[in-house]
């Protein structure tokens, strides 16, 4: 073909590349349809799994505390609080006094009890 | 509407005259449909094996971009609004942009792509001679702007029409046409050139 005739014949000519291309278009080969179709089948199939059943709100605050083993070590921990501020071994002191010992003066002056045992001690 | 609660292979004829739409299609993949897979793999899938093709102008590559384009295809299924566009203007865009993203990556070390000529063998600019001859076209195409390549591929090779690439490439009917013009154009000086270089025949 001759490129370096009229402008009319050159759009003829590259129209006739064009359709020469259309011609030669490549067709799908078979190993590439079965990549696709192995990648469609991976979706599909995944998309199919059952979702996980929705978990309750108590199950996500354990989630949140780490589970039944820290939660064990929680409620241990605990209950311990609350026995030795029940009743405290011997030798702990006393927690009251530790809260409130102004009070505790306070309480032994008004009765108008002798407190000179209490300045010694401090 | 279409009737879609029967798989699409069974409702059709020896003669085809039931055809379900690429949407369709799309919607009974997404329920979980192999059929469908299939019958869409058939039709879109040499579509955009043809546009990267001639687009990049490997043939590894272009067969990696199609199963790419159709696995996000596969991906997408769930999310697919109907009607909004047509699934091929959807994957013709996505071909596209997987096409230049090879593109952008080659084009750094285009030029080791190259092969050193060798003694006693067929010069570089011979060998580029006998290529270009056998599909001189692929040469001329090469050598365009992405975007006048896009607009010439699919509009004189996949033959859409021009208001569908408006669409598959994001600008306007009028700028697609002058895409297409001025795309001609610049073959047209290339095929000219080339012809003394490459020594064309008459005929």
């Amino acid at each position: 073909m001759n490129w370096g005739t009229k402008m009319a014949d050159n759009d003829m000519d590259l129209n006739q590349l064009f359709a020469q291309a259309r011609q030669t278009r490549p067709e799908l080969p078979d190993d590439l349809a079965v990549r696709i179709l192995t990648d469609a089948e991976e979706v599909r199939l995944d998309r199919l799994k059952p979702a996980a059943p929705p978990r309750s709100i108590w199950a996500r605050i354990l989630d949140g505390l780490g589970g039944w083993q820290s939660m064990g070590g929680l409620v241990a921990a605990s209950a311990a609080g609350v026995w030795i501020g029940l009743s405290a071994p011997g030798f702990l002191p006393d927690p009251a006094t530790i809260i409130y010992p102004q009070e505790t003066s306070f309480v032994v002056a008004d009765l108008g009890l002798d407190t000179t045992f209490l300045e010694d001690a401090e | 509407m279409e009737d879609l609660t029967s798989p699409p292979h069974e409702l059709r004829g020896a003669s085809g005259a039931v055809e379900y739409s690429d949407d369709a299609l799309l919607r009974q993949f997404a329920k979980g449909d192999a059929v469908a897979a299939r019958e869409l793999t058939d039709r879109l899938a040499p579509r955009c094996l043809s546009v990267a093709m001639r687009m990049l102008g490997n043939r590894a590559e272009a067969e990696d971009v199609t199963q790419d384009a159709m696995m996000r295809l596969w991906q997408m299924a769930p999310n697919w609004v109907p009607g909004q566009a047509k699934v091929s203007t959807w994957l013709y865009r996505v071909t596209l942009n997987l096409c230049v993203d090879i593109q952008r990556k080659k084009r750094p070390d285009s030029l080791d792509d190259v092969p050193e000529p060798e003694d006693g063998e067929l010069s570089a600019v011979d060998r580029l001679q006998d290529a270009a001859r056998k599909d001189a076209l692929q040469a001329a195409l090469a050598q365009l702007p992405d975007r006048q390549r896009q607009a010439v591929i699919l509009r004189h090779i996949e033959e859409l029409p021009n208001p569908e690439i408006a669409g598959i490439m994001g600008v306007s009917t009028e700028a697609v046409e002058s895409l297409i013009a001025r795309g001609k154009r610049v073959l047209m000086a290339i095929m000219v050139e080339r012809q003394d270089e490459l020594g064309y025949e008459d005929g």
